[in-house]
């Protein structure tokens, strides 16, 4: 922690900031420093202890801002469909590319947003906003749809200085427009700790698509936080890919600020060895008519540890809400672990909400039948864990980036 | 083709085939009926793998000891069981279910795999002789599918695979007449001099479509009468008790 003060006081002195950011950057970081990483009596927190994943991985935290940018690894770009791009390279912005688009439609800019998004102290994202090098802001405005999607590249290289990442963007839906993002990383630094925080603003009847990719395995520790605001009769799809990193925890928070508005969020884990990712949501239904959706299927092998902890909250306004969430697990060794958390909070009366999990193996009986009809064994295990996930996957409405989806766990048809 | 000497199972230290003799000769049908519990479905399963079964004596097919053959090994070498209860796997896709199947089978026999044009071409004329719809084959394996619908499935399965020695457990079961008849007929028209049938049934119902060459009743693990065709209809008429 000490080092990290005084990486801080570099920070604020290299980025040449006025004094009201100066003064917003100090306070997050007090706020950081106050609370410190979260540890597992943090109720939130209390199957991933970050602290000690962080103190046990990554021996000597350290912030820089890597503004000498190394070469990009192009191998990491997507070259299945065209699409917009917005790359950070260590941390910096590096490309920022809309060729597809009416450049008098979507808007971009640079200068951090400063208002609060939360009255509760996230310490990771105080931690974001005090220490974030380079940050953007897209608005999409109205009535105007993105032709390509837009893929947000997070890559790191070997030359990394920084053990530390702060990344942070802000999308703005304006009325009535709508938008495909792909959050891709692409991970060649090791044992860093990267810290994503995503802001979301959905006004009346636009719709947003956002693909949460992390499939590279890496041995970077990850905290993606996003905080979406649906007005109405908006739409959010997430979908979570999680796969890659040593450790992911990516949260959710979600509110449904007006009528008929929905979320949907679906996601996979998929881990080997001592793999350790979470999937955090808040559904919060503020208004009636809401509707939410969540599907997680994880399938966990080794030693991997796996965690959904799902949470509904309806508010007394929110008559006539609709909420949803299943779990389901596939633990493939003794030594695996799969922790969920439902919880419903419900404070209207006319409300339609249920929640279920599973876990358990593969079913003895599925593989015996296929390998009767001349699989091995492999190959009908392989076949049941696909199986199994695709069920998530199926939920994603873009069929160029299902496929896409499908190709990166490697579902063959 | 299959000679089984002195075939004991046991499942949860439970006897269940108490001493089983039976040969089946390439291009026969042998139907093998039984009550509720006598070990049909065992034996089912012993000859196609199933784990679980602590297995005594010989099974010899085509000179080779089937006891020490893995289950996907016994497919590759043509024995094919068609289930009683075919399993509903969610997420995998029929057709290519069926493709990945033969393919196992036709690469470890060192055949040609087939691409997916030929694959279509032999599917779509299969299912059409069993009057199975085609779109059927686009959903998931058997989820959602009817009773008769699932045994229809592996009757085509069986047709694709073209197996050397084909079990069928209590496929009757379940099935309508209109069914029944076009499962024995996607059966009849599967018969040739090299290929044995193996039919397990509760009922003589479904061996009036498929008439076999044999027949023997199974009590309590063990094979007790057999006989020709006019055995199934006498059981029919007088019941197993009679026998046992």
């Amino acid at each position: 922690m000490e080092q990290l003060k005084v990486d801080f006081d570099k920070v604020i002195e290299s980025l040449k900031l006025s004094r009201e950011s100066i003064n917003f950057r100090k306070k997050n970081f007090n706020q950081f420093i106050n609370n410190g990483f979260p540890n597992k009596r943090v109720e939130d927190w209390k199957f991933s202890d970050l602290n000690q994943i962080i103190s046990s991985n990554i021996e000597n935290l350290r912030f820089y801002t890597d503004l000498e940018l190394g070469e990009t690894d192009e191998s990491t770009f997507i070259d299945k469909f065209a699409h917009n791009k917005i790359i950070f390279l260590n941390g910096i912005i590096s490309k920022v590319d809309f060729s597809f688009e009416d450049d008098s439609k979507v808007l971009i800019t640079n200068d951090l947003n400063q208002n609060e998004t939360s009255k509760e102290v996230n310490p990771l994202v105080s931690l974001n906003n005090a220490l974030v090098a380079s940050y953007i802001r897209v608005t999409v405005k109205e009535n105007y749809s993105l032709n390509k999607p837009l893929i947000i590249y997070n890559i790191t290289t070997k030359k990394l200085k920084s053990t530390t990442i702060n990344l942070k963007t802000d999308i703005v839906l304006e009325k009535n427009s709508s938008l495909k993002l792909i959050n891709l990383c692409g991970d060649n630094s090791e044992n860093n700790f990267i810290n994503i925080v995503q802001n979301f603003d959905i006004s009346q009847d636009a719709i947003l698509k956002n693909y949460k990719i992390d499939h590279k395995k890496n041995s970077n520790i990850k905290y993606s936080y996003n905080n979406i605001n649906l007005e109405k009769n908006s739409i959010s799809e997430n979908f979570i890919f999680s796969t890659g990193s040593k450790f992911m925890k990516n949260e959710i928070n979600c509110n449904l600020n007006d009528k008929y508005s929905s979320a949907f969020i679906n996601g996979i884990i998929n881990l080997t060895n001592s793999q350790h990712h979470e999937i955090k949501t808040n559904i919060n239904h503020l208004a009636e008519n809401t509707k939410s959706y969540q599907l997680i299927k994880s399938v966990l092998n080794d030693n991997a540890k796996g965690i959904y902890q799902g949470k509904i909250y309806v508010d007394s306004k929110a008559q006539k809400t609709n909420g949803y969430q299943l779990s389901k697990a596939l633990l493939l060794s003794e030594n695996t672990e799969f922790d969920g958390k439902p919880e419903l909070e419900i404070y209207a009366d006319d409300v339609k909400c249920s929640h279920g999990a599973t876990s358990g193996n593969l079913d003895e009986d599925a593989i015996f039948y296929l390998m009767s009809r001349g699989l091995s064994n492999q190959q009908s295990k392989e076949l049941l864990i696909n199986g199994f996930l695709l069920d998530a996957v199926e939920k994603i409405t873009d069929i160029e980036i299902k496929d896409l989806i499908k190709k990166m766990i490697g579902i063959v048809e | 083709m299959l000679q089984i000497k002195d075939l004991k199972a046991k499942i949860d230290n439970k006897e269940i085939l108490k001493g089983l003799n039976l040969e089946i000769k390439p291009g026969e049908v042998h139907a093998i009926m039984g009550p509720n519990g006598s070990g049909k479905s065992t034996l089912s399963n012993v000859l196609s793998g199933k784990k679980g079964y602590t297995v005594s004596g010989d099974v010899t097919y085509f000179n080779e000891n089937l006891l020490e053959l893995e289950i996907e090994e016994r497919a590759h070498k043509g024995i094919f069981l068609a289930f009683q209860y075919p399993l509903e796997i969610p997420g995998v896709n029929t057709n290519i279910f069926l493709k990945t199947s033969l393919n196992a089978v036709k690469k470890a026999n060192g055949e040609k795999e087939l691409d997916a044009i030929e694959f279509l071409k032999l599917v779509k004329k299969k299912a059409s002789e069993l009057k199975f719809d085609e779109n059927i084959l686009s959903r998931q394996l058997n989820v959602g599918f009817s009773g008769g619908e699932k045994k229809k499935n592996e009757i085509l399965q069986m047709s694709i695979l073209n197996p050397k020695l084909s079990i069928l457990d209590e496929t009757d079961s379940g099935l309508d007449i209109d069914a029944l008849k076009i499962v024995s007929d996607g059966v009849n028209a599967s018969r040739s001099k090299e290929s044995s049938f193996l039919i397990i049934t509760h009922y003589q119902r479904l061996l009036e479509y498929i008439k076999p060459d044999f027949v023997h009743v199974l009590i309590n693990g063990q094979i007790v009468k057999s006989g020709g065709s006019e055995l199934a209809l006498e059981l029919e008429n007088k019941g197993y008790e009679s026998l046992s």
